[in-house]
């Protein structure tokens, strides 16, 4: 079995074809004077049968796919009819130079430039000139495009890299997968292969090599695995879990646009944990009905200096307002000397996570604490904004991040600066000392959110990274399920919102105690709300506590698990 | 010639899609219409010498107009990447 990126979802079966998609030869030949004008003539009309041509597959895409990717092939319009690069051509042709010749080197000179940047997006727009000087090529040299609208059903397409043009070609319905040699998450062909909803993994080394045109093949867009020459047994399970995956993708969707609701009618959230503002579109997208959790690390990482109170302003305005109106809760600063981040000057420490982090970190530097806390602030005013802190263990971390924010709004008033007066200031519970105090930190917040991954690691005293201990850190020991009842509890005693944004949440194994101890929000990554809303929508209030009160009277975590593995439902 | 240094706002900078509307609208001006940036200057006309020049959100640019519309070549380009570009 080969390993790749896994990019889109599902399985595909079928037969490979390779496409080729290597440089288009052709004869360097020089130009005499007295056919100087011929040449030009054909290059530039070899360029306006290509924007014809790009411009009837944009508005096929457009029909297809969807808007947004057509955009990418318009770009090629865009790009091949910038007036500085044409002349350019032209006066390379002007002595002599046949017009492929003169097209490929200036092509080639642009595809240099951005691959040479240091930056992901440019390096991205190097493939789409690439395809240009292809198809370009092809139309001066008379040659057909490569044609996948003419593919039989069941095709594994196997190539180096899809380029935008050949995307727009495919029909879907023939092509069971998309396997490459090139790419990432992010790139050309991930996006549009998401937009066409094809199985597809990336970035399989030497692929269009180790399979043949005919070959059969499985892929696994949710795991990465391509299985070349498949055994019959192969054939037969991968069948049965595409078969599985269309169902339960077809189950998951009647999910869209609904309440989170249980069987018995209780009103619940699910909300999505985001890094970036971009996530924010595609939490909206998966129909998340707020973000539990938004992480300010990007911000810091990857620069020389802190990002300004502009930056960080722009960047919560825009999930603020991507969410148009439902809560965004933006956790704070989360680092420590596991990080390198130069300019915070972080100390190497023996413990990172027992050490100077979070928000001891961010007391302890207030005035860069200060330029975050006023930026959440100032976006308040375009949204429903929640503050979060991090790895709280005692009140009065609580009171002096309240004090800032209440010296801040001071400021605001007097300047006339606008922001929500009621935001919610609250805390992530994740150590064992806030579990424990709950009740207290109850009368100081305004909601909680329980962060379960670290309160497992912290709970148990077992390091997430270290193999040895793996054992411990699961959420399904007493310890750990005692503790979420009691932040819960307290929480709700005192009518705060309580919400999780760990792994736990998404869970079908926890769902039920969690529902059973009265979590009001669940915090998942975009992709799994469907599942974690289908999941809360399959238990009453009464199912729900029997499960719990069994759960928590067994005394072993392998009982535990045994127990809610019986139980549950998706 | 008229110019004017400035802040790039916009998230993404020059990239695709706001690169193409600055030279669609730069493009209607008979001027020559430069941006200095990190020591090079990049013809705002072309998009391909735009998108290369990889000018990012906080960069410090200058712009320079020169020809028989310069005020109001300068004065356009400076509005739209003030606005941010067309960037939602």
């Amino acid at each position: 079995m080969l390993k790749g990126i896994p990019v889109s979802d599902g399985i595909g079966i079928g037969h490979v074809r390779i496409i080729k998609n290597k440089d288009v030869k052709f004869e360097d030949k020089a130009i005499p004077e007295n056919e100087i004008d011929n040449e030009l003539e054909r290059f530039h009309d070899a360029v306006k049968v290509f924007c014809d041509r790009t411009d009837k597959m944009a508005k096929e895409m457009e029909k297809s796919v969807n808007p947004k990717e057509a955009e990418i092939i318009k770009g090629h319009i865009q790009m091949i009819s910038d007036p500085f690069m044409i002349s350019q051509i032209d006066d390379q042709i002007k002595t002599g130079v046949c017009a492929e010749k003169a097209a490929a080197t200036t092509l080639d000179q642009f595809i240099e430039m951005f691959s040479s940047v240091d930056d992901e997006l440019t390096q991205q727009r190097a493939t789409d000139v690439s395809d240009i000087k292809k198809r370009l090529l092809r139309i001066l040299l008379g040659i057909e495009e490569i044609d996948l609208g003419t593919l039989p059903p069941d095709t594994v397409i196997v190539t180096k890299e899809l380029t935008p043009s050949m995307t727009t070609e495919i029909k879907k319905e023939n092509i069971a997968g998309i396997i490459t040699e090139k790419g990432g998450i992010t790139s050309h062909s991930a996006i549009l292969s998401r937009a066409l909803e094809i199985p597809a993994v990336l970035s399989v080394p030497e692929i269009t090599k180790i399979l043949r045109d005919g070959d059969m093949v499985i892929i696994d867009g949710r795991e990465g695995d391509v299985l070349p020459d498949p055994s019959d047994n192969d054939i037969r399970n991968y069948e049965k879990s595409k078969a599985d995956f269309i169902k339960e993708k077809e189950y998951l969707d009647t999910f869209i646009g609904k309440d989170t609701v249980t069987a018995d009618g209780y009103r619940k959230e699910v909300f999505c944990n985001i890094g970036n503002p971009k996530d924010g579109v595609t939490a909206v997208k998966k129909d998340g009905e707020g973000i539990g959790l938004f992480r300010t690390e990007f911000l810091f990482m990857d620069k020389d200096s802190a990002p300004s109170e502009e930056d960080q302003f722009n960047a919560y305005k825009k999930v603020a307002e991507t969410l148009g109106g439902r809560t965004v809760i933006i956790r704070t600063l989360d680092v420590g000397g596991d990080k390198d981040i130069p300019y915070l000057d972080l100390k190497k420490e023996d413990n990172p996570f027992l050490g100077y982090r979070a928000v001891r970190y961010c007391l302890g530097h207030k005035d860069l604490y200060k330029v975050q806390l006023r930026a959440i602030l100032k976006a308040s005013a375009y949204g429903k904004i929640w503050i979060m802190i991090p790895m709280v263990t005692n009140v009065y971390e609580i009171r002096q991040v309240r004090g800032m924010v209440e010296r801040i709004k001071t400021k605001f008033d007097a300047e006339g600066i606008p922001y929500d007066k009621d935001i919610k200031i609250g805390a992530m519970i994740e150590t064992p000392a806030a579990s424990l105090i709950a009740d207290i930190l109850a009368k100081e917040c305004d909601f909680f959110s329980i962060g379960t991954n670290d309160l497992i690691q912290y709970t148990m005293a077992a390091d997430r990274g270290n193999a040895d201990v793996a054992y411990l850190y699961k959420p399904y020991f007493p310890a750990v399920l005692r503790s979420i009842k009691n932040i819960i509890e307290c929480g709700k005693k005192e009518g705060l919102v309580v919400g999780m944004c760990g792994e736990g949440a998404r869970d079908p194994m926890l769902i039920p105690l969690l529902i059973a101890f009265g979590l009001d929000e669940f915090s998942v990554s975009p992709t799994s709300v469907l599942a974690a809303r289908s999941c809360i929508s399959r238990w009453s209030m009464n199912e729900a506590r029997e499960v719990a009160d069994k759960a928590l009277s067994l005394p072993t975590y392998i009982e535990v698990e045994e127990y809610l593995k019986s139980i549950v439902r998706k | 010639m008229v110019s004017k240094q400035l802040t790039v706002s916009n998230s993404q900078g020059f990239h695709m899609r706001p690169a193409t509307v600055f030279v669609n609208a730069i493009s209607k001006y008979k001027s020559d219409v430069t941006i200095k940036f990190n020591g090079n200057d990049v013809n705002a006309k072309s998009l391909m010498n735009l998108i290369a020049a990889c000018i990012k959100f906080g960069s410090n640019i200058e712009v320079v107009a020169s020809g028989e519309d310069e005020e109001a070549a300068l004065d356009e380009a400076v509005k739209l990447i003030e606005s941010g570009l067309g960037e939602e």
